[in-house]
């Protein structure tokens, strides 16, 4: 095609620019801008004049206690969320991979949390987590009731208050783990996909000696990609908790945020988003290792 | 009996594992005061069900507004990132030039980029560039910037990779030029993937949170889940009329989805994970 009539050297740019010109304006000069603020005590409505102060916005976040708290709850929070999430979509997959119309049903039903937006979940669920107040109560808390154990505010308790949130966060998100999960049944070959259906004896076995071993591919990706995901947390806990109680539940990107809209502290918080950046190419290219050291 | 026991546990889990949505649409129809009533057995009351936090919901959150605002910001973002993205994915799967290979690479490093790591900086470039205030200087501020998107040009780019070539040499022996051959075989040819494309940007930006809440700083300029936020935050809190709001701003993406949903190859979700 590249040598087909017509072409010429200017025809793959003219294909190129709108995208360039768009990724261009709106990723690359932006990130680079905040590079170099990031090295500054820019404010957000000054940022003309702002001074160059070197690494100091960087080794104040890293002392800064709530920074470290952010870096903290978001951890905890993939730390939460992704074994639990992944296996749980295992499973499910594993469990309705199968031709009748009746399990395609069941797999629609898995997805759509996937399809509803956060927003409404998070506002959603910090109904369903409404603390008991006479005979007024959450949805969860009744079933917690049902099985007799006692009612509690998830949301107000700062033991609670993050689990809480992991616990919606894996309800929500695992269809789409499991329908990539789906993906990679499909493309097994017919003898290790009836090995996948686990009904009958030896199951287990099976599961780790055949399943697994062809399945690592999928599973790399839906850790990989869960983990990174889980690391932008950001709407559960801003609209259900507003961070708290007790900076319990205050995300990275939340501390972002604010340090820029309410402290109006533009550099720290463009190092806070470097530092975020750091982290996730981190992530991404252990990734690649495991990947890479899969096909060696 | 094994196949009736079959159903019976996929039935009940399915309605476990909907039970939060469920309850948010009975509930929706409650009045206000019942909304937590009954714990558990809430759930069966039909007392007293009707609309009114619908009709409540849908001005005080002034939701034909923020849905009329949010349908064009997905319509906008997936319109134009729908011709830019395979553009350019066709040029990076089809021409030989130099540089291809960096802008791939590019291509590849953009896709980890989380949006909410640009938000604060672009905001300044949004700024910068006027785009801040008006109605469509607000719109485009919405719009732009999350046009061109790095994975959808990767993911039409390995779809335009798999055609095989006789298609476009038949139509190069035609006379056809390279947008030809674009627009009328290449494109055509790769539907399901866009379908595909389209139906994750669609659930990706109507839920879009943490950059309309920074851009949409004027009441009619709101985007759909900012007005069920301000529903959410700004007292008096009535639950009935978040819910009814929330069943509201659900009722298009599932419509979506409904349709979409034949379009969409499974297979396709998971198209990333081998390169």
């Amino acid at each position: 095609m590249n040598r087909a009539a017509g072409a010429t050297r200017a025809t793959p740019w003219l294909f190129l620019a709108p995208a360039l010109l768009l990724l261009g304006t709106f990723t690359l000069v932006p990130m680079l801008r905040a590079a170099a603020w990031s090295f500054t005590g820019a404010d957000l409505l000054d940022v003309e004049g702002a001074r160059w102060i070197g690494a100091a916005n960087y080794s104040d976040l890293l002392t800064d206690p709530r920074f470290r708290r952010a870096f903290f709850n978001t951890a905890l929070f993939a730390l939460m969320v992704v074994p639990a999430q992944a296996a749980l979509a295992f499973f499910l997959a594993l469990w309705v991979n199968r031709p009748e119309p009746h399990w395609r049903w069941l797999r629609t039903a898995f997805f759509v949390p996937v399809v509803v937006s956060m927003p409404v979940l998070a506002v959603l669920w910090t109904m369903l987590y409404q603390p008991l107040r006479g005979d007024q109560m959450g949805l969860v808390n009744a079933l917690v009731a049902g099985l007799g154990l006692p009612a509690q505010d998830w949301l107000q308790n700062p033991r609670l208050a993050l689990p809480a949130i992991a616990f919606m966060s894996v309800w929500q998100g695992v269809g789409f783990q499991m329908m990539i999960f789906l993906a990679g049944l499909q493309n097994l070959s017919k003898d290790q996909l009836e090995a996948a259906q686990i009904d009958g004896a030896h199951a287990g076995q099976r599961l780790r000696h055949v399943i697994v071993p062809a399945m690592r591919p999928s599973i790399v990706f839906v850790l990989t990609a869960t983990l990174i995901l889980s690391f932008r947390l950001f709407v559960q806990p801003y609209l259900m908790t507003r961070g708290g109680p007790a900076d319990a539940t205050v995300s990275l990107i939340q501390y972002v945020y604010e340090t820029t809209f309410l402290g109006r502290e533009l550099g720290r918080a463009c190092a806070g988003a470097m530092l975020f950046l750091l982290l996730v190419a981190g992530l991404t290219l252990l990734q690649r290792l495991c990947a890479r050291e899969e096909r060696s | 009996m094994k196949r009736a026991r079959g159903w019976l546990v996929a039935g009940a889990t399915a309605a476990l594992f909907l039970l939060p949505l469920l309850w948010m649409l009975h509930a929706s129809f409650r009045p206000e005061a019942e909304v937590f009533a009954g714990g558990f057995r809430g759930l069966f009351s039909l007392r007293g069900l009707s609309l009114d936090n619908y009709a409540s919901a849908w001005r005080r959150a002034a939701l034909g507004v923020g849905l009329f605002n949010s349908f064009l910001q997905v319509a906008g973002i997936l319109g134009l990132g729908l011709l830019f993205n395979s553009l350019a994915a066709f040029a990076l799967a089809r021409f030989e030039f130099a540089g291809r290979r960096l802008l791939f690479g590019l291509v590849l490093v953009l896709l980890i980029l989380p949006v909410e790591v640009l938000a604060v900086p672009l905001l300044l470039t949004v700024r910068d560039l006027g785009l801040t205030g008006g109605y469509a200087r607000t719109l485009a501020a919405l719009v732009l910037p999350f046009a061109v998107k790095a994975f959808n040009v990767y993911f039409l780019r390995q779809h335009f990779l798999a055609l095989p070539r006789d298609l476009e040499e038949a139509a190069v022996v035609d006379g056809a030029g390279p947008f030809r051959i674009y627009w009328s075989v290449a494109l055509p040819a790769i539907r399901p993937a866009l379908a595909t494309v389209l139906v994750l940007d669609v659930l990706a930006h109507w839920s879009d949170f943490i950059w309309p809440l920074i851009v949409c700083t004027r009441a009619e300029t709101r985007t759909v889940q900012l007005a069920l936020a301000n529903l959410f935050t700004q007292p008096p809190i009535q639950w009935g009329d978040i819910l009814a709001c929330a069943v509201l701003v659900t009722l298009p993406v599932l419509l979506v989805f409904r349709l979409a949903q034949r379009h969409v190859v499974a297979s396709d979700l998971g198209a990333g994970i081998k390169s």
